[in-house]
């Protein structure tokens, strides 16, 4: 004990006890839209078994889960669901963004496809490969039990608000702006053209 | 040894039938039609008006030559630069014969505010083709039981596949689409009358 | 004891309007897609299905990206059967330039076409048995997809999203003990195609959870154009292979399944069923496949050896037009289909010269499929549902593209 009756020797037995369990038994939330969502399912299966890392329970409630692996594009129509899944997760929660196109879009720039779900919600760890083959996915997920551990420097993230994940997802909005019952026409075209243009 | 041209097995039944079937379409419809061919030989007949394809569908499915019974497609493209026609899109029918293993080819021009004829009551496949056709192109089907989007949300501005949409335009919503169960859903059979009696 | 249900508020007992959503985000492994339907008790009234989760614009990019560079996007279709969608795009773009491939080729496609549906077949069956409750199965089968991707990796050097099709040849030839490989493949595989049609066929679990559930009558298949197994199982005979043969089909010994029911039971029989047949096609191209070009000699789509690349100059001016311009299609269009494991699946590419198209358009079996399903789930109940949407194997990549 210390003068102050600090105990220093327990608590950090105790707070290391904990990230044990925690990094030993992550429930992953399997959010599996398309193609990445196959890699996935050969993960979990057996020649690839995720559940030697402690990922046995693949429930598909976002309650009971603690880490949620998004595998798969996310398309603004879905975006909103993903944001309601993560928001219904409870602390403490990981995200592993598997793939190319919850990364960063992937190869799909389209006009209804967000460019990464770092937009909406803080990412722990980021797969690359389109899809990862699964021995990528379970190195992402010691990746995340290092971290968890604290064996590597975890970037604080501050977590965006409701409305920076908004601004955010508006993608450079000096170029496109979005009026309620806006049509494009060709005249509307050529007047942005035009403006920028001009900018130049 | 056989020198192919395309993809198909020379010497294949359905071939031949695909030529009389051709030349059965330019005999009795192609009078004041246009009937192409397409790069596999497929016949292609342009039809005067939305309405006139919807009604040489119903005529090939009566024709006895021809036995059409099968959508395979509804599509349209843009025809922005009037190489097709001097309207804006291209509207496409897909059909086959499951019998004649054959397919024809309807095509018409359309304008930008110009509404087609729905075929959904003849085929039910076209229900959501049409949908989908109106949702990227902003064609609009007269009779149709269900026009709204299908891709894209539905407060989404815009018709993605037309050719001036800028590809990378994006439109992010903050909520869900509401629960809604299609523009024409079915009526409630309450078991309970209004004073509480059960029926 | 009488209830007085105005009193006692328990109108709700009766309230045939209880509305669930089985939403995007669901338990059964099949994409985003959304069912919301209105329900009394347990039986499903009134159903809405709601699709675009996962729509990405594919067909707009098609008119963006060069022909060689939309090829990757076609894995991302069917992606549990890649290599048939590859496969039927690079078709129908030869069929645009009105050019054949050589033989080896086309032995090496339908062995690859084949294999896909095999893997994809797998796909729907484990899938299906996974959410009625048979992990079993998924495990056992899962694991001859991992043998089959091994192969596949063997061959391109990917396991999933494969682009191995090249318009006008492959991409790479085929490995040197690949013969040997899949002969092991087609001899072992039906093995486990034996154990689980033991395992699930005269189980009366399975039998009651999808005998006459989610029946598709042959009317209704007709008029909502689905195509592939589950066309087949609700008593239509049509099969592309057949009907309208490509490459060497018509030499090659192979038996149609039909059905006659429509059901959940009936399409995973066809399923199985098919299963076989395909590995009989391969055992057949195993021993006929050719030795000989792979690629075709047209200088407007040849992609020229890396050894005359490094080597020549003209060879290297070639390769690199074909890649950095694209290649210069021919004023046309053209409809292609071939008979993919989930279905019919067709490209329609309209092309006004010049290396991009004006029109890509993919016709897909799943988005038919899926306008059956919502008009066919009326009717049953919750869990029939379940079975249902496993058995007609509804890939979102396709359904929304």
């Amino acid at each position: 004990m210390s003068k102050d009756g600090s105990s220093f020797f327990f608590p950090t037995l105790l707070s290391d006890a904990v990230k044990w369990a925690q990094k030993n038994s992550l429930w992953p939330m399997t959010f599996g839209t398309s193609c990445c969502g196959i890699e996935m399912m050969s993960t979990i299966s057996s020649t690839y078994d995720l559940a030697r890392f402690g990922a046995e329970v693949v429930r598909f409630s976002p309650r009971q889960a603690d880490m949620l692996i998004v595998a798969g594009t996310i398309t603004t129509k879905m975006a909103p669901v993903l944001r309601t899944i993560y928001d219904q997760m409870l602390e403490p929660k990981w995200v592993i963004a598997m793939g190319a196109c919850s990364s960063s879009g992937g190869i799909f720039d389209t006009y209804s496809v967000l460019q990464g779900i770092d937009e909406i919600m803080p990412v722990d760890v980021y797969v690359p490969g389109c899809p990862p083959i699964p021995e990528g996915l379970i190195h992402a997920v010691m990746h995340l039990q290092n971290k968890i551990d604290n064996r590597i420097e975890r970037m604080p993230a501050e977590r965006p608000t409701p409305e920076d994940a908004m601004n955010a997802m508006t993608y450079r909005k000096d170029l496109y702006q979005i009026k309620a019952d806006f049509t494009i026409t060709p005249e509307y075209v050529k007047e942005q053209e035009a403006k920028r243009e001009q900018k130049v | 040894m056989i020198t192919r041209t395309n993809t198909f097995s020379p010497g294949a039944k359905f071939i031949e039938t695909q030529g009389k079937v051709t030349a059965r379409l330019t005999e009795k419809y192609g009078q004041d039609r246009k009937v192409e061919l397409d790069k596999l030989e497929e016949p292609i007949i342009w039809a005067k008006n939305p309405a006139d394809a919807k009604l040489l569908l119903k005529s090939f499915m009566i024709d006895p030559h021809l036995k059409v019974d099968y959508l395979s497609d509804v599509t349209a493209y843009d025809n922005e630069d009037k190489e097709d026609g001097d309207k804006r899109f291209v509207l496409v029918y897909n059909v086959t014969s499951i019998e004649l293993h054959t397919r024809i080819r309807i095509k018409t021009l359309i304008d930008i505010d110009q509404e087609a004829m729905t075929i959904s009551d003849v085929f039910k496949a076209a229900n959501w083709l049409e949908r989908e056709v109106f949702d990227m192109y902003g064609i609009k089907f007269q009779g149709h039981p269900n026009l709204r989007r299908i891709m894209m949300d539905e407060r989404f501005t815009g018709f993605p596949l037309r050719k001036e949409y800028p590809i990378k335009r994006r439109e992010p919503f903050s909520n869900n689409i509401p629960f809604h169960l299609g523009a024409n859903p079915l009526k409630v059979d309450t078991h309970v009358t209004e004073n509480g009696d059960k029926k | 004891m009488s209830i007085n249900t105005k009193d006692e508020g328990l109108t709700d007992l009766y309230n045939p309007n209880v509305l669930i959503n089985i939403g995007p985000a669901h338990p059964a492994t099949h994409g985003t897609l959304r069912v919301m339907c209105r329900v009394n008790g347990e039986t499903i009234e009134d159903a809405a299905c709601e699709i675009g989760y996962l729509h990405r614009g594919i067909e707009k990019l098609g008119e963006d990206k060069t022909y060689h560079q939309w090829m990757v996007y076609t894995d991302r279709l069917n992606y549990c059967s890649a290599l048939n969608n590859n496969i039927t795009y690079a078709m129908t773009v030869e069929n645009l330039f009105n050019l054949s491939v050589t033989e080896r080729c086309m032995w090496i496609r339908t062995i690859c076409m084949e294999l896909s549906r095999i893997i994809d077949h797998i796909v729907c069956v484990a899938a299906n048995a996974l959410d009625i409750g048979a992990m079993t199965a998924f495990f056992y089968l899962i694991h001859w997809r991992e043998e089959a991707y091994t192969m596949i990796e063997s061959m391109c050097g990917m396991r999933l999203t494969t682009t191995y099709a090249r318009i006008g040849g492959m991409s790479y030839d085929l490995p040197d003990n690949f013969t040997e490989r899949l002969w092991k493949f087609c001899e072992e595989f039906p093995k486990t195609i034996d154990e689980i049609e033991g395992l699930l066929n005269s189980n009366r679990i399975w039998i009651d959870r999808t005998k006459n559930v989610g029946i598709i009558s042959k009317a209704d298949a007709l008029q909502y154009s689905i195509t592939g197994p589950s066309l087949r199982a609700s008593g239509i005979d049509m099969d592309l292979r057949r009907d309208r043969p490509y490459y060497f089909y018509p030499d090659l010994d192979f038996d149609v399944v039909v059905g006659s029911n429509g059901d959940v039971y009936e399409r995973y029989l066809v399923r199985m069923e098919e299963m076989r047949q395909s590995v009989r096609i391969l055992k057949q191209c195993n021993k006929r496949i050719p030795s000989g070009p792979l690629w075709v000699e047209d200088k407007r789509v040849r992609i020229p050896d890396k050894i005359d690349v490094y080597t020549k100059m003209e060879v290297l001016i070639h390769h690199f037009k074909i890649f950095m311009e694209g290649i210069d299609v021919p004023k046309g269009e053209c409809f292609t289909a071939t008979e993919g494991p989930n279905g019919e699946i067709g490209f329609y590419i309209v092309s006004r010269g010049g290396p991009k198209a004006w029109r890509m358009r993919v016709k897909s079996p799943s988005f038919m499929m899926f306008q059956a399903f919502e008009a066919t789930i009326k009717g049953g109940k919750i869990p029939d549902v379940i079975a249902h949407l496993g058995s007609v194997n509804i890939i979102a990549g396709e359904l929304d593209r």
